[in-house]
């Protein structure tokens, strides 16, 4: 193991200790009120929260989530070898950066004002991207594509005429989410092939699930995608789920059948689509990811499966106090927001 | 009596006067016809408005719980963004309808968002649902305006006929029956000296 990985999964090691533990998380999600959450969680590493007055506190809170998430992150980025930093950053960097661009894309495509599409993106700097504040200053959804053209998204400007013509920005998204599949798969090579194992669980089951969803929703609604693209176009990349099965999703009049075909964990994930449930499918995935990289961290306590463990714990616990703050500021009952929570059940 | 003070107690008076209480009473009848069928058309809008309410409370319910749902899975800076990105918004016309000259207001649904193709899964179901009880909700709001309308415009109608029958109708009656026995008396008035002229002179005669 070279010195800097030794040093990386070291400050791994000491860095899961400051994480929430299930109980804490549990705490925090039954706690009566937004304001008894907020004097809890400054008796955790997250310290006293001070949010602005008159603004929506859940959306404060869910920014100081996301900085103390991308604090932890970028603590690990800066201490990590070369390809595990490459990688790291590929895995999340691209992810945030994607995010922020398809929210700048919707705010222009809809003609929201600059400062409401500034205050809704993700706090960090651009990583591939040029200035996120130029492009959200576009005069036009247009423009702020072009902008994309001599950056690594410029694959997106291409499909700004399918977005034109059918006046909607799915084709837009959906080059983004191309682009992040194949980062994800060029980066993850670079890693040493003994540490791509509990990456690739993890990113393959991910993007299994997206890809179901995605059938799911294109077989309810949103057929004309399918019509101009092949589906080996609509999903560039397919693992645990094979095309045929998606395809099947497509067609099949009842998808019970193909979800318990495909055996766990996938049919354990998708389970709660037969209730109806599409939100706790995310949830099971987030459980099944915890569960993943606990396990990783058991194998190997001394390798990159360490600084993935805290790097996927560390999302997870920012992903729940993102739910029990907005469910805590709209006073949905305690009952409600544990059915979504991943930490308190993956204990 | 005070009431009677300015009252004229003659035969042209109270011709016109009985013309008048016939008027009415015509008109009563018609108020009370009126009321029954307010009250018909309220009974069977609290009806329909009982059974809806009922229905769309679950519906409501569901569509809260997966826009609740969506929410704490995908955070709610990401739902906003995402709820941005369509731009369709639900366009309705009010227009005024009428039951028995009580307008009430009906809406005509022009367009409706158009969600399937900009949401995540989560959310578009979230949405779904939201839209597809929109129209039951517009209908209930409609009916509750309807059956709140009707139910003052039966308020009004019954404290008329509650005036007409109970003061106005009896106080005519009363002013008619005064006439009457003014008229009465003073024609007996009229027979009694007419007799005692009739005595007078005959005895005179005789």
């Amino acid at each position: 193991m070279s010195p800097g990985l030794s040093y990386a999964v070291i400050r791994s090691h000491a860095l899961i200790a400051d994480l929430l533990t299930p109980e804490q998380v549990l705490e925090l999600a039954v706690s009566e009120d937004l304001g008894t959450l907020i004097e809890r969680l400054s008796e955790t590493p997250y310290g006293e929260v001070s949010v602005e007055a008159g603004g929506d506190v859940s959306i404060a809170l869910e920014r100081v989530f996301y900085r103390k998430f991308i604090e932890r992150m970028a603590r690990i980025v800066d201490v990590a070898p070369g390809n595990i930093a490459e990688f790291l950053e590929a895995y999340y960097y691209t992810r945030f950066e994607i995010l922020n661009l398809k929210r700048i894309l919707r705010g222009k495509f809809s003609g929201i004002p600059v400062s409401q599409i500034v205050d809704s993106l993700v706090p960090i700097k651009p990583y591939q991207a040029k200035d996120f504040e130029v492009l959200a200053e576009s005069e036009t959804l247009e423009e702020a594509v072009q902008r994309l053209g001599d950056t690594p998204y410029s694959a997106v400007v291409a499909s700004m005429e399918l977005s034109k013509e059918y006046d909607a920005l799915w084709p837009l998204e959906l080059a983004l989410n191309h682009f992040y599949a194949r980062t994800i798969l060029r980066t993850l090579e670079r890693l040493p092939s003994v540490d791509r194992a509990i990456v690739r669980r993890i990113v393959q089951v991910e993007a299994d699930i997206e890809n179901f969803l995605i059938a799911v929703k294109q077989r309810r609604a949103h057929e004309e995608a399918l019509r101009v693209q092949r589906l080996e176009d609509l999903f560039p990349a397919t693992y645990g789920i094979p095309l045929s099965a998606i395809k099947e999703v497509l067609e099949a009049r009842d998808i019970k059948p193909v979800i318990a075909a495909l055996g766990p964990p996938h049919s354990e994930i998708l389970a709660p689509i037969y209730e109806g449930d599409v939100a706790l499918i995310r949830t099971h995935l987030r459980r099944h990811i915890y569960r993943t990289a606990r396990l990783g961290r058991s194998t190997n306590d001394f390798g990159f499966n360490v600084i993935m463990a805290y790097l996927v714990f560390s999302e997870i616990e920012k992903d729940d106090l993102v739910g029990i703050s907005w469910g805590k500021a709209q006073g949905v009952s305690s009952e409600d927001i544990l059915r979504y929570l991943t930490i308190p059940y993956s204990a | 009596m005070s009431s009677m003070s300015g009252v004229r107690p003659t035969k042209g008076y109270l011709m016109d006067l009985k013309r008048r209480i016939g008027f009415i009473e015509r008109g009563c009848e018609f108020l009370k016809l009126k009321r029954d069928h307010l009250a018909k058309e309220l009974s069977a809008s609290l009806e329909v408005l009982h059974g809806r309410r009922r229905l769309l409370l679950q519906s409501l319910r569901d569509a809260y719980r997966s826009l609740t749902a969506a929410y704490l899975s995908l955070g709610p800076t990401e739902v906003k963004s995402q709820a941005r990105s369509i731009r369709r918004a639900l366009e309705l016309e009010v227009l005024p309808r009428s039951v028995m000259g009580v307008r009430y207001p009906f809406t005509k649904i022009l367009s409706k968002p158009q969600i399937a193709g900009e949401l995540d899964i989560t959310l578009s179901r979230a949405a779904e649902n939201v839209l597809g009880i929109l129209e039951e909700i517009i209908q209930l709001a409609e009916f509750e305006a309807r059956a709140e309308r009707i139910a003052d415009e039966l308020g009004k109608t019954n404290r008329k006929v509650n005036a007409l029958e109970n003061t106005i109708i009896p106080s005519y009656k009363q002013i008619i029956k005064f006439i009457e026995d003014k008229l009465d008396e003073e024609s007996l008035e009229e027979l009694v000296r007419m007799k005692l002229i009739g005595g007078a002179l005959a005895r005179r005669r005789g």
